[in-house]
């Protein structure tokens, strides 16, 4: 039971890192879709680095660094070109799911690197996962450029009046955003599942997205949804530890997602948005105009 | 941005004409085709001989021809499961969850009967196939309209869903596995296969239709007017009357009956299938090329049939040459990638004009040189 919660919690790790880059980048106005083409982009490199060079380290730095630059490339068009957000986001991701399944191919198969050592039995992502939150929090509620990525992404015109640069923050955030998809994705392909078959993420990036809503763009209600579909996701791989024998493992497969869609339909009721979802940033999707 | 004296600035564009959209679709797919040479770079006879490879099989083979037809009907739907929302202003990238749900409509005619006549099994299962397809189209455009749950989640968690549904079906003892045990649907009997009509399926014919009916609908009909006004700006179709539950729920209804159809076509109307195979992941995958067709196409049916022939042709000798070059697995993978890409590039061109303009060199104020007065 100890090895489930424990692989539960490194589950949850993935979807906190993509969901807290995608938290930061809304809080200040901009919507990336394309979150699972980033992490594919930032497993497959990191994956391909790592085993070309033998080096775990340089395999996450590369899926860092992908995550990053995909990151910025969305801000290119959202931030400088005032495009649409979502065919930006949606770009990317097919763009992803495509140039992956062809790069990665040669080394479809296991890692064969060693695991990266657990503390104290769990994995060390989901600690780092933990003071990222903590940090996260720090920053947008208790400082300065907190305060400057919130009204970004709620009036950026009244940011811009006061001295604050609206497109430096979106970068700022965006880079974020994609560096830390990128890190879920390293995460998932060198620790995780460090086996790399295409289009290996079938949907975590998505479920992330839903998260950052379900959070209402708080980061330690988001850590809290992202630990209860770890559970949830580790449970519908290994059914037989609860109920054994009860229903096939592909109806569990489908038990993640079907329960995202309730909850997504929870928090978008108006009852829901009027007592708790007020925290939505007001500009969220839309490009900025310099008055 | 500037470079010495100028300054680059991007405007955006009026009204662009309709030739001007032809143009960027034109540069998107010729970008993507120059750019698909890396692909290409690893073989072994030079890069002209895997482009001939790839074009010969797809456009000039009795067999590859044969093929392309197939797969481009099936493009073509699934581009239609797209293209209807998104005139509304909506993303449907549940193509490949509404084709499995209308793969699995279509199977469970036969499953549940066959003793009704061939034509009327033929049928039920052809409205079997759209229906299944819609209704999960139409949980989505539901959802949308009525709690305004972001229908690229709803629909992305149906993929998922559908995808297992499927697995669960056709695997493992499910109820429609195939005699063979070999982890794929049973096979339809030679009765109930689709009739051809000049040597392809009778799906063709429909799917041609659809892109008339379609283009019309959007350009002479109220609906069509409706579904156009809430894709421009849903504020102001509300204001004028339109109800966003009806178009959001029609727009995703009629989409996914096209995904179901598309299923209907793939599984139960092309020789040498006749089932729910074990790779039918990869269909749903295929199906996204009905995203990059439909975006690329503007919206217009009638304008995305080439674009679907080019396509299906594409990624068919795409892996045509990848078995004969001895290629890396996903080159037409990696072409969907890269068409994406450049249709995103030309967007910016389609949306902004690229304006140079010579900054004017700074007025200097004549420094005052006369003492205050006093």
């Amino acid at each position: 039971m100890w090895d489930l919660l424990a692989r539960s919690l490194e589950a949850s790790t993935i979807f906190l890192f993509a969901a807290l880059g995608e938290l930061v980048d809304q809080r200040s106005g901009v919507l990336n879709v394309g979150l699972e083409g980033l992490m594919l982009f930032g497993g497959t490199a990191g994956f391909i680095a790592a085993q070309t060079t033998g080096s775990l380290p340089l395999g996450f730095l590369a899926g860092l660094t992908v995550g990053g630059i995909l990151g910025l490339a969305h801000g290119f068009f959202s931030i400088t070109l005032r495009g649409d957000q979502v065919v930006s986001g949606m770009g990317l991701w097919i763009l992803s799911f495509g140039l992956t399944t062809y790069l990665g191919s040669p080394y479809t198969g296991p890692l064969g690197l060693g695991r990266i050592p657990n503390v104290l039995g769990i994995s060390p992502f989901f600690l780092l996962g933990l003071l990222l939150v903590g940090a996260v929090w720090f920053v947008l509620f208790k400082t300065s450029l907190g305060l400057a990525i919130r009204s970004a992404g709620e009036n950026p015109a009244a940011a811009e009046a006061s001295g604050i640069s609206v497109s430096a923050i979106r970068y700022l955030c965006v880079i974020f955003g994609g560096t830390l998809a990128g890190l879920a994705g390293a995460t998932y392909a060198l620790s995780y599942n460090p086996v790399w078959t295409y289009n290996f993420l079938l949907g975590w990036g998505f479920i992330s997205l839903a998260l950052v809503f379900f959070s209402m763009w708080n980061p330690w209600i988001l850590l809290a949804g992202a630990t209860l579909f770890g559970i949830m996701w580790q449970l519908s791989l290994s059914p037989e530890l609860i109920l054994p024998g009860v229903l096939s493992r592909y109806v569990w497969r489908m038990v993640p997602f079907a329960i995202t869609i309730p909850i997504l339909v929870i928090i978008s009721m108006p009852w829901f948005r009027t007592r708790w979802g007020l925290a939505k940033p007001e500009a969220l999707g839309r490009p900025y105009v310099k008055g | 941005m500037k470079l010495a004296r100028y300054e680059l600035t991007l405007q955006p564009r009026a009204a662009p004409g309709p030739m001007y959209a032809v143009l960027t679709a034109v540069v998107a797919i010729v970008l993507a085709l120059a750019l698909s040479s890396f692909l290409f770079r690893s073989a072994e006879d030079g890069l002209f001989s895997a482009y001939r490879a790839v074009f010969s099989y797809a456009f000039f083979t009795p067999r590859g021809i044969v093929a392309t037809i197939q797969r481009s009907i099936y493009l073509l739907l699934c581009t239609y499961a797209f293209l209807v929302p998104l005139r509304a202003g909506l993303w449907n990238i549940g193509l490949p969850g509404q084709v499995f749900a209308g793969a699995l409509a279509a199977f469970t005619v036969p499953f549940v009967t066959e003793a009704l006549p061939p034509g009327i099994l033929i049928v039920l299962m052809v409205a079997a196939a759209a229906v299944g397809g819609a209704v999960v189209g139409g949980f989505a455009g539901f959802l949308r309209a009525r709690f305004q749950v972001n229908e690229i989640l709803v629909t992305m968690m149906l993929n998922s869903i559908f995808f297992w549904a499927v697995a669960y079906m056709i695997k493992e003892g499910g109820p429609f596995m195939g005699a063979t045990a070999e982890g794929e649907g049973f096979s339809l009997p030679p009765s109930l296969q689709a009739p051809m009509l000049l040597g392809v399926p009778f799906t063709a014919a429909l799917a041609l239709a659809a892109a008339v009916l379609l283009d019309l609908l959007f350009t002479k009909t109220a609906l069509g007017y409706r579904i156009r006004a809430f894709g421009e700006s849903p504020p102001a179709a509300r204001y004028g009357g339109i109800v966003p539950l009806n178009v959001s729920l029609v727009v995703f209804l009629l989409g996914g009956a096209f995904a179901g159809l598309a299923a209907y076509h793939n599984f139960a109307a092309i020789p040498g299938v006749y089932k729910i195979p074990g790779n039918y992941g990869f269909y749903g995958d295929l199906a996204f090329y009905g995203i990059i067709t439909a975006l690329i196409a503007r919206g217009s049916a009638v304008g995305a049939v080439p674009i679907a022939i080019l396509f299906a042709g594409l990624s068919l000798g795409a892996r045509f040459a990848q078995g004969l070059l001895r290629l890396t697995f996903g080159v037409d993978y990696a072409l969907l990638g890269l068409l994406m890409m450049t249709f995103v590039a030309s967007h910016i061109l389609y949306q902004f004009r690229i304006v140079w303009r010579r900054v004017p060199a700074a007025v200097v104020q004549p420094v005052p040189t006369g003492l205050p007065g006093g």
